[in-house]
């Protein structure tokens, strides 16, 4: 019996295969690196900039709205400030996508530049929002009130939270089913998280001013940020899908060439 | 091909093929197109019922329903406007369904697609609008659970049909609006935009006088749940519901406007808005109405004068006074008050009464209230607020617990809190210690610092409903988790906190009880209780004395006075308003 190899037979002009495997592509894992400044064009241009803009509008119209028919006989507060930023919260659930995902992969850039690049870019435009919303309200303020008004330190570090469990609902709904809705999905998931944060007595204890210290709001929502950032890093890699031209994958019928093959 | 991208129909023939043809041919157009309308209403509706997000709306109002009842005592005339609020959480969801289902076509870049179909942009439109029925067993649902729940745990009074209704109809004005807003805008953050658009026209309005009703669903600047009974047209329910009536009906016209391009529909639908519009202004204006004088002061008289409208009974020496429709309470009342008296050596010559009463800020007692005097004149809410100055509780009587309606809680932690403060009042009646009038609250409550009569109190209210141990001894820190110090006439000691203090469950609270009297008390209840009740026995009137001190009733009892936990450095000479002495 003769064996024969499951390999074609080299009969063109192009060189033999080698037996060796392809040396891991290191040089495709830094080489998008110098793509970057090129990409920046293509992430500004992908951004959705009239999404982003239009929930961050709409929440700073509204405060403008309360303050100019309601701020002269009551000033407004922080927690106008929070109703008013969950537009720009739900916009930024839209921002994130990884645009035509299983062509990108086979790509040397990996998948998670794009999204990442977008989010750098919506990142000034929502501290702008914060930071006008902020001056609204402190308009709204009587010069001569008594007291000092509350820290703004324990409000940035919750809208922060706020904007990071957005990127990771919108992140994880990438990689799910419902990528091709996005952030329809992943808005409303947001939205809830945060408002089951904000009234759920456990979670109230500990991200809620009062019962909770400044201090401790500050620290929790940070956290809350790192763990949201983390599963936002993780939900954006794409190592399970990433192409390789390993011959090991294409020789694996090599390893078993006596395995009949069974139908089903 | 049609303008609206549909076939050519063949009633553009119908000049050659005679007379008889166009009737006929017309009566068969608008067969086939009611029956594409009702198939494609069903299918979107069943869309719509079984939608993750309209799913998720219900459990969130669902919950959003137990936050706002779990806690509190169910009164239907309360209920029954929360369970509105519910229903304002399944309509944003609804909303964000609705929008995605009709910015379908567009947002999937199919519109082309689409327009090469018989069925026309308007009647998919109309399909849409119709197939919001299928949010409705959700809103239904919704009502029967919380129906249920309200029902098992004691309600009082009766459901109101068309407040209920009205939730029904907000889902369905809220359907309404995303379509009209995915017709024109299909991404999918319009549909959030709304729902949030949604949300705060309702609960953050903060509108002035009766135009609270005017928002979709309002949900904090009622008074709902301290009225004594239900108060006709407040809020009004069959107006409210016509308004958003109007509104669905202004929403689907302002949908279907967007789609349809032959002049007599737009016509049509032109004299429809106009008429919608007539009549969401007319429910408006009904809803702006002041109420009735003779309601407002049916319920002042309740409230200033409750012997005139409560029904009374004795049990146990006991006089029980509860609005109408309370009764259902009396249970409730009466097991911690007869756990005290059970334990009671002797009791004072003034016979104790539990009365309920209206929580009205005694401090301001004023019917300015915007939702309810709105409309009246000034004089006639000072006649009013003149009345109120003589509500029970407004100056405390020392033989007589006042209960507020609407605050008792059904069941729960809550409830064997709320036990706990009939006990302790019931028992600092026995004890003679005095009570404290709501307006003296802010002045500083008196303190019976080192006083037996203080822990025998506490030790008869522990006997009676046996709360937690660990609930007692939290008591000892304070909010933020130091202890709190009271002065008294110079020296400062430690506050305690008995469980359901901050809850307001009594219209006039006891006076300030402190840290040595409950650990006291504590040490009391490790005794024997035959040792005790023999030691108060032998010599009750000097026990309820205020002169005797803590180290007496210690050394009586034979066991070592309890430390008292240390003050924060500083705490002993910091400034701070005084409490009186509980003298008398």
């Amino acid at each position: 019996m003769i064996s024969r190899s499951p390999n074609i037979e080299n009969t063109g002009d192009g060189p033999p295969a080698s037996d060796r495997p392809v040396r891991p592509a290191l040089r495709y894992r830094l080489s998008w690196v110098r793509a970057a400044p090129l990409l920046a064009r293509h992430i500004a241009r992908t951004t959705p900039w009239v999404t982003l803009l239009a929930g961050c509008l709409a929440g700073t119209g509204y405060l403008s709205a309360l303050a100019r028919f309601t701020g002269g006989s009551q000033p407004l507060g922080q927690g106008n400030v929070r109703l008013a930023f969950l537009p720009a919260v739900a916009a930024l659930a839209f921002v994130p996508r990884a645009p035509f995902r299983p062509l990108t992969q086979t790509t040397p850039v990996p998948a998670w530049v794009a999204p990442a690049g977008q989010l750098l870019l919506a990142a000034p435009i929502l501290a702008a929002t914060c930071w006008a919303q902020l001056r609204i309200i402190a308009h709204t303020i009587p010069p001569h009130s008594l007291g000092q008004p509350p820290a703004v330190y324990p409000l940035v570090a919750q809208l922060t939270g706020w904007c990071a469990v957005a990127v990771a609902a919108a992140a994880c709904v990438d990689r799910s089913r419902y990528a091709d809705l996005g952030g329809a999905i992943a808005a409303p998931a947001s939205l809830a998280v945060i408002a089951l944060a904000w009234y759920v007595p456990a979670s109230a204890s500990l991200l809620a001013d009062p019962p909770a210290t400044a201090h401790g709001v500050t620290i929790a929502w940070y956290a809350v940020t790192s763990a949201a950032l983390t599963l936002t890093c993780a939900a954006m890699r794409d190592q399970w899908h990433r192409y390789s031209r390993s011959l090991h994958r294409q020789s694996s019928p090599e390893r078993a060439p006596s395995t009949p093959l069974r139908l089903p | 091909m049609t303008a609206e991208g549909g076939p050519a129909l063949p009633a553009l023939d119908a000049g050659t093929a005679g007379n008889h043809a166009p009737a006929g041919l017309a009566e068969r157009t608008r067969a086939p197109r009611l029956r594409t309308v009702l198939a494609l209403a069903r299918a979107e509706a069943v869309l719509l019922a079984r939608s993750l997000l309209v799913l998720a709306g219900l459990l969130a109002g669902g919950a959003v329903v137990w936050l706002l009842i779990g806690r509190t005592e169910p009164l239907w005339w309360n209920v029954g406007w929360r369970i509105g609020s519910g229903q304002l959480v399944l309509g944003m969801a609804v909303l964000a369904a609705a929008q995605l289902a009709a910015g379908r076509a567009r947002r999937n870049a199919m519109a082309d697609l689409y327009a090469s179909f018989p069925a026309t942009a308007g009647t998919r439109t109309l399909a849409h609008l119709a197939g919001l029925a299928g949010a409705a067993p959700a809103s239904l649902l919704l009502i029967g659970t919380a129906a249920m729940a309200v029902q098992i745990r004691g309600a009082i009074g009766a459901p109101s049909t068309a407040v209920l209704a009205g939730g029904v109809v907000l889902v369905i004005a809220a359907g309404a609006a995303g379509t009209a807003i995915g017709v024109r805008f299909p991404h999918p953050l319009a549909g959030v935009l709304g729902a949030l658009a949604l949300f705060l026209s309702s609960g953050q309005a903060h509108l002035p006088g009766g135009a609270i009703w005017l928002s979709p669903w309002e949900s904090f600047s009622d008074q709902l749940n301290v009225l004594p009974g239900p108060l006709a047209g407040y809020p009004p329910g069959g107006a409210h519901a016509a308004e958003l009536a109007g509104l669905t009906v202004l929403a689907g016209i302002a949908a279907l406007a967007l789609t349809v391009s032959r002049a007599w529909a737009r016509g049509g639908l032109a004299a429809a808005g106009i008429l919608a519009m007539a009549v969401t202004c007319f429910a408006g204006a009904v809803q702006l109405r002041p109420l009735p004088a003779a309601e407002l002061n049916h319920l002042i008289a309740e409230v200033a004068d409750p012997a005139s409208a409560q029904r009374c009974t004795t049990a146990s020496q006991v006089r029980y006074c509860l609005y109408p429709g309370f009764g259902s309470l009396l249970p409730s009342l009466e097991a911690p008050v007869d756990g005290v008296l059970a334990h009671l050596p002797a009791r004072p010559s003034q016979p104790l009464t539990v009365r309920q009463a209206v929580s009205i800020d005694f401090t301001d007692p004023s019917f300015t209230d915007p939702s309810l005097a709105h409309g009246h004149p000034q004089r006639q809410v000072a006649q009013w607020n003149a009345q109120l100055q003589k509500a029970p509780g407004a100056s405390a009587a020392a033989s007589v617990i006042y209960p507020v309606a609407g605050s008792w809680p059904a069941a729960g932690a809550q409830l064997a809190d709320a036990h706990f403060d009939m006990a302790l009042a019931a028992a600092e009646w026995a004890v003679h210690l005095p009570p404290t009038t709501p307006a003296a609250v802010l002045g500083g409550q008196c303190a019976p610092l080192d006083q037996a009569r203080e822990a025998i109190a506490i030790w008869l209210a522990i006997l009676a409903t046996h709360p937690p141990a660990g609930e007692l001894q939290s008591g000892l820190a304070g909010p933020g988790g130091d202890v709190t110090p009271v002065v008294v006439q110079g020296v400062t000691a430690v506050a305690w906190t008995y469980p359901g203090e901050s809850e307001s469950y009594l219209s006039s609270p006891g006076p300030q009880t402190t840290a040595a009297g409950y650990l006291l008390a504590n040490a009391m209840t490790n005794l024997p209780q035959q040792q005790v009740a023999h030691v108060l026995k032998d010599a009750w009137g000097r026990w309820v004395d205020w002169h005797t001190t803590d180290a007496h009733l210690a050394a009586a009892l034979g066991i070592p006075m309890p430390s008292v936990p240390s003050l924060p450095p500083g705490a002993a000479n910091a400034p701070g308003p005084q409490n009186p002495l509980c003298t008398g």
